[in-house]
């Protein structure tokens, strides 16, 4: 299982600092596709950065801690300050560009074994990894080939084929295929799921797509203006989502059968300058009332398993007057 | 794209480069108004105070003619230019060393100028790619930015005022090496070796510090813009040691431009060889060629010039064979 304690990342800039990550506390279990979405500058990123332990200036771990739930060589508990040494081995990383994460002038083969000290013996690394890619379904000519011969897909499939080559116990991919078309894209998320299975380990997943969190994961996250608002079951967010906001996220998905013209959220997130007083969707809530505006609600455990951050969770949105955009 | 086309094409159009050169040399001279034996005859003329007969003048030009390859019309002269120079590297004898055949002086001349020109040339390039990587990987530490500012300080520095100032430096104010440099000449001897290397050490470390500041400043540049690569964070977050990624991921990734700009100042190092063993009384190409051009020479200046087309040329189809070696998009296309 791996914790989250209030979980604080800010960036320091010369108008002084802001929480990207604002307070996220969670417990994620073992053996799960765990799904982040929200809108851009909701702090997915920054979140899997600080997962990561890839903390670099200007951000940095304001407060909060991080429990992976494993242990090290020595047999201590990883913690964010001891992350970084299990990189690749522990926790890997899924980019979002394959296109431009690998090496245009080396070979694929190569940058298989370039990590430092997993294993002095490359020639008996090598055979591994031909063992290893076959089972991905990948050619082994592929590890003699350079990146820019291979197509989309299959550098996606080379990302993940590194990523999992070590079966780490945590992966993190970062909208792994959101520059692959539709078909490649569900291959891609066959694989990792399939991969997930085999392996038990634990994948976080973040994606604009809430038609992929659907499919694949078994928990999701909802992120707003550095807040975690909903957090439970895929299944019970998805058939029956708390907070507001999660609700127009999921009813902003087309669905067959249904021609009504969608309707997005209108507004925008707050700044995250300033004062954030109350609820940070209050502005674009059609529920929000004086409360709202007045008081931070916390994420609270409303169903078993099934958290969300608002005042009037579960409650049902008025129908909505004119659509805002058609 | 095959390997065979590939290498035949390079060398293709390296034939027809060097072809268009010699041309250009053949036909540029031939079009000034001044005729270099009217010139020669003149000159003979006034030291016999104008005593030589109109035969002795045409059998004169008619042998001068002949020895120069100035005989017949434009395109007789033409052939036969290509035929002395392409098939027997002739470019008939020195007027200042008669009879001397220039292919000689030339010969004697250009393992001088290609040792120090092409070791410095490297050398610099080398050394500044160096710097320049360490300063462009960790450009955003303090101490890498000493290290660029090495390359402000050196890059602007008119090259004629370096060498200058390197002499006055360090065969004056400090007398380390010689004021007037002697290469001695004939059979090489070990005493021989260190008397021309120690020599040479001078000019040298002047060349080299020339295209230093230049390569520090364009490496630094492509290793920053590299740095900021997808490639190279995702080799962060893989893991990778600073060695692993500052040589295997920026360094050969922003090699490939400057590999590109060695090959152009190879083919230039007889600009430099002119200032340099001027400047240095080197006894290379360069010195030849000044003293052709003050002294009218102009067979050893045809050779000179040819021999720098080639030099030029040559780098140039170097440079375009090696680089499908370094850059694997070029090779499987």
């Amino acid at each position: 299982m791996i914790r989250l304690n209030n979980l604080v990342a800010a960036y320091r800039t010369g108008r002084g600092s802001i929480n990207a990550v604002d307070g996220v506390d969670i417990e994620i279990p073992d053996r799960c596709i765990l799904g982040v979405a929200g809108e851009s500058g909701c702090g997915k990123s920054t979140l899997m950065k600080v997962l990561y332990g890839d903390v670099l200036s200007p951000m940095s771990l304001a407060s909060g801690s991080i429990e992976y739930g494993f242990n090290d060589d020595q047999n201590k508990p990883v913690t964010s300050d001891t992350i970084q040494k299990q990189w690749f081995k522990r926790i890997s990383y899924v980019p979002q560009s394959s296109m431009s994460s690998l090496n245009p002038v080396v070979k694929i083969g190569k940058q298989f074994v370039d990590f430092p000290g997993h294993e002095p013996n490359k020639r008996k690394v090598m055979e591994q990894v031909k063992t290893y890619i076959g089972k991905l379904g990948l050619p082994v000519e592929i590890l003699d080939s350079y990146p820019h011969q291979l197509s989309g897909g299959m550098r996606q499939r080379v990302m993940i084929a590194l990523a999992t080559f070590f079966q780490p116990e945590l992966i993190l991919a970062d909208e792994p295929t959101t520059a692959l078309d539709v078909v490649v894209q569900k291959e891609i998320l066959l694989l990792l799921m399939e991969l997930q299975e085999q392996m038990g380990n634990t994948i976080i997943l973040v994606s604009h797509d809430m038609g992929v969190h659907y499919q694949i994961t078994h928990r999701m996250l909802i992120m707003y203006a550095a807040k975690a608002v909903e957090y439970g079951e895929s299944d019970s967010v998805f058939a029956a989502p708390l907070h507001p906001y999660t609700r127009m996220l999921i009813s902003s998905l087309p669905t067959i059968g249904d021609e009504s013209a969608r309707n997005g959220i209108p507004g925008s997130p707050p700044s995250l300058w300033g004062e954030l007083g109350g609820c940070r969707f209050a502005a674009r809530c059609p529920l929000a009332t004086d409360k709202c505006r007045a008081e931070e609600p916390p994420l609270v455990e409303h169903k078993p398993g099934h958290f969300a951050a608002c005042h009037h969770a579960g409650s049902e949105i008025p129908a909505a007057g004119e659509p805002i955009w058609q | 794209m095959g390997v065979v086309q590939y290498i035949a094409k390079r060398v293709g159009l390296y034939f027809a480069v060097l072809f268009i050169g010699l041309t250009i040399t053949f036909f540029l001279p031939r079009f000034m108004p001044a005729n270099p034996i009217d010139g020669y005859i003149g000159e003979l003329q006034s030291r016999a105070s104008g005593s030589l007969t109109s035969e002795a003048i045409a059998e004169l030009r008619d042998n001068l003619e002949q020895l120069y390859g100035l005989k017949g019309d434009l395109f007789t002269q033409y052939v036969s230019f290509l035929n002395r120079v392409v098939l027997h590297f002739d470019f008939g004898p020195s007027f200042a060393f008669y009879p001397e055949p220039v292919s000689n002086i030339i010969l004697n001349a250009l393992p001088w100028t290609l040792t120090l020109l092409l070791t410095t040339t490297v050398l610099g390039w080398a050394l500044g790619n160096m710097v320049g990587l360490v300063a462009g990987y960790f450009h955003t530490r303090k101490l890498a930015t000493l290290l660029e500012i090495v390359g402000i300080m050196i890059y602007p520095i008119p090259y004629y005022i370096l060498a200058v100032s390197l002499i006055i430096l360090f065969a004056y104010i400090i007398p380390i090496f010689p004021l007037s440099p002697t290469f001695p000449v004939g059979d090489i001897s070990l005493s021989k070796i260190w008397l021309i290397v120690y020599n040479s050490l001078l000019p040298a470390m002047a060349l080299i510090l020339a295209g230093f500041g230049w390569n520090i400043l364009s490496m630094k540049a492509l290793a920053v813009a590299t740095t900021e690569e997808a490639y190279v964070t995702y080799a962060r977050l893989k893991g990778t040691s600073h060695w692993t990624r500052m040589v295997r991921y920026v360094f050969r990734n922003a090699m490939l431009p400057q590999v590109t700009a060695l090959a152009l100042s190879i083919g230039t190092v007889f600009n430099g060889a002119l200032l340099t063993e001027i400047l240095f009384s080197f006894p290379g190409v360069g010195l030849i060629m000044r003293t052709a051009a003050s002294g009218g020479d102009y067979n050893v200046l045809y050779g000179a010039i040819t021999v720098s087309i080639v030099a030029v040329a040559t780098a140039g189809l170097v440079i375009d064979l090696i680089y499908p070696l370094l850059d694997p998009r070029i090779r499987h296309k």
